[in-house]
């Protein structure tokens, strides 16, 4: 209590005063973006969709893209089939070693998930040999793979890109693109059978197309 | 008729437009053939009536005027509350926001104009435009400077007490008339509260008027002309204390802003009220705030005379001497302005283009040309000085009364009665009593 009447009311009016030559708290958001560091992509989270599961289809793309390979990925697939994983593993050194690899695009071998999948992949290097680890005959090694295995396992899949260098991406999109190639083995003997696992002909349709197209003949398929 | 109405069916809406503004041009310009050829007798009829003529002229001026008031003293306090909240405020609508209070009008003039079930719908309508009335009434009688007045009254300060009193009305009459018990009750506090601080206020330019010798506004603020020791806040202290405390509360203003709480109830007697009817409640307010300010500017800080005796600078401009060369002089100076003041621009930075050193001149020459014309208005013309001095020191009360509503917290009703009666009508009276003692005293030293 002061003894002088109205003090208080001056000194909150200078106060004001005072804030009104100060600069100003607001941000002007869309003309002032916000102060951030450069590198700065927000915090990752995985999303759910409106039923309550995860919206990751696992396809490993931001893994892939990430730059400081910060993103580690693991899982069942959205099917609830197949273990898959993509990320540094637990320990420093190989760590390095890895971080080398992954910028070179390669998928990285992951020791740690291993005994989910066991699968003994000398075969598949013995395919690889054959073709001389050329991605571009991919469709050739997963035949040979599904050949030699019944159906392409995960980790033939990643032992393949690790070796030639292919996305991994790029691999299980090619192997569930073509419908003779499958992911898991047959049940059964009536499946296994009744599934055809001999490449469909793809110049069957271009015939189909050039009838359609008024018999101006086939065109050339493509060469595999 | 079917002619003329398939023919207006068949025009595109500009076509519609353009006929439309063709027939009022031509319309305005046969309604100006009777007003020259009746010229002289009109100009008579005017002459002899000018009391009458300068009366609807002021009022016509000031009602106008007060359009543009509530504007701006809206746009301040959104402004500078914001400020004061370390907020950037208004900054979307025109330049700085300034606009927005335009905006907010043409929002209000949109809105559905509702009338409750079971209200007295004449007396639901009238109370804005009571409410409206009585500060631009007020307004009339207000000295803006030497020669700029509505109307010389020799009771200018009662009756504009008197005037501004009936605001009170309208908001009673809008409570009253809402059909509604809340409305009802927060007309009557409103009332309540204004009737009992038109007290202290009438009371407090008492000592002012004793002073003074007069309630002619205009003979008030020729009293205080020379330095600013003449004002008479000066010799009337105590008075301008209780005057402004009072004034805050008598325009609805924080932390005397009882009769429409915003936070609390919901608005008083304006509850029901919406649309343009509720938007005159508020800009009767503002407008209340530009009376209360011009009245302690007028009373107490020298009206339109500047705080110090301005050296008369005589600058003998007569345009008209020029005769032909006038006319040369009104075609040469901007081209030669603008290309001058582009000039420096455009040798200076060889990487800008001309048109954009033509476009700063231009904007330069302007500036300078506007500011030299009102620089010399300034100097030569009384009332433009006048005018400019008043409305600096009414808008700086202005900006004190939006700076107390940024600042001060609402008082209670009781808290806000009991000052009144307990405290500012008895310093009203004190203030009374000191004033005639000092006035026979120095009379009775002088003798």
């Amino acid at each position: 209590m002061s003894f002088i009447p109205g003090l208080g009311v001056v000194k909150g009016m200078a106060t004001t005063l005072r804030r009104f030559f100060e600069p100003k708290a607001t941000i002007r958001y869309p003309e002032v973006p916000a102060d951030v560091a450069t590198r700065f992509r927000g915090r990752l989270q995985l999303l759910y969709d409106e039923y309550g599961t995860l919206k990751c289809e696992t396809c490993f793309q931001c893994a892939q893209a990430c730059p400081i390979e910060c993103i580690d990925m693991g899982g069942i697939d959205t099917r609830g089939r197949y273990h898959v994983h993509w990320g540094p593993p637990e320990t420093y050194g190989e760590r390095r070693d890895e971080s080398a690899l992954r910028r070179s695009g390669r998928t990285v071998p992951d020791e740690a998930y291993a005994h989910f999948d066991p699968v003994d992949l000398t075969a598949v290097d013995a395919i690889l040999d054959e073709v001389d680890h050329d991605p571009k005959a991919m469709l050739r090694i997963l035949e040979a793979v599904q050949a030699t295995y019944g159906y392409l396992p995960i980790s033939a899949l990643k032992h393949i890109s690790f070796r030639t260098g292919a996305y991994y991406a790029l691999i299980y999109g090619t192997a569930s693109y073509y419908r003779h190639l499958r992911f898991e083995p047959p049940s059964d003997v009536v499946q296994a059978q009744a599934v055809d696992t001999s490449r469909p002909d793809e110049t069957a349709y271009l015939t189909l197309l050039g009838a359609a197209l008024e018999g101006r003949g086939a065109p050339a398929g493509p060469v595999h | 008729m079917a002619v003329v109405t398939r023919a207006w069916n068949r025009l595109t809406i500009p076509g519609r437009v353009l006929l439309g503004l063709i027939l009022l041009g031509g319309l305005l310009t046969a309604a100006l053939i009777p007003l020259i050829v009746f010229a002289p007798q009109i100009l008579d009829i005017l002459g002899a009536n000018l009391p009458i003529v300068r009366f609807v002229v002021a009022a016509t001026a000031v009602l106008l005027m007060t359009i543009p008031t509530a504007f701006l003293i809206i746009y301040m306090e959104m402004k500078i509350i914001a400020l004061m909240n370390l907020r950037v405020g208004p900054d979307r609508v025109g330049p700085f926001g300034s606009l927005l209070s335009v905006v907010h009008g043409l929002k209000v003039l949109m809105k559905e104009d509702f009338t409750p079930t079971g209200a007295d719908s004449t007396v639901f309508t009238l109370a804005p435009a009571v409410t409206y009335l009585a500060p631009v009434m007020a307004l009339l009688v207000i000295p803006f400077a030497p020669g700029l007045f509505g109307v010389e009254m020799n009771i200018g300060l009662l009756y504009l007490f008197a005037v501004a009193g009936l605001s009170v009305v309208g908001l009673l009459m809008g409570g009253w008339s809402s059909f509604n018990k809340y409305s009802l009750l927060g007309g009557l506090r409103a009332a309540a509260q204004v009737v009992s601080y038109e007290i202290p206020l009438v009371l407090s330019v008492v000592g002012v008027i004793m002073l003074a010798g007069t309630m002619n506004l205009v003979d008030i603020v020729e009293n205080q002309s020379g330095w600013f020791i003449n004002w008479y806040v000066w010799q009337q202290p105590l008075a301008f204390v209780v005057f402004f405390i009072a004034a805050t509360a008598e325009a609805n203003r924080t932390p005397f802003d009882l009769t429409e709480a915003d936070s609390e109830i919901v608005a008083g007697f304006a509850t029901e009220y919406s649309g343009m009817r509720f938007g005159f409640f508020f800009f009767a307010e503002y407008v209340g705030v530009f009376v209360v300010s011009a009245l302690a500017v007028t009373v107490f800080f020298g009206g339109w005379n500047a705080p110090f005796p301005f050296p008369a600078i005589d600058l003998a401009l007569d345009p008209g001497s020029l005769g032909i060369g006038l006319l040369i002089l009104i075609a040469v100076v901007p081209l030669v302005g603008t290309l001058v003041f582009a000039a420096p621009f455009y040798l200076m930075r060889s990487s800008m283009p001309a048109w954009q050193a033509i476009v700063i001149g231009f904007v330069l020459f302007n500036i300078v040309a506007v500011a030299a014309v009102l620089g010399w208005a300034f100097v030569s013309l009384a009332w433009v000085a006048g005018l400019a001095w008043f409305m600096l020191k009414t808008y700086a009360f202005v900006f004190v009364f939006v700076w107390m509503r940024g600042t001060l917290p609402r008082v209670r009703i009781d808290q806000l009665m009991n000052f009144a009666w307990k405290w500012l009508m008895e310093l009203a009276f004190l203030n009374i009593f000191i004033t005639a003692g000092a006035i026979i005293l120095i009379s009775e030293l002088r003798r």
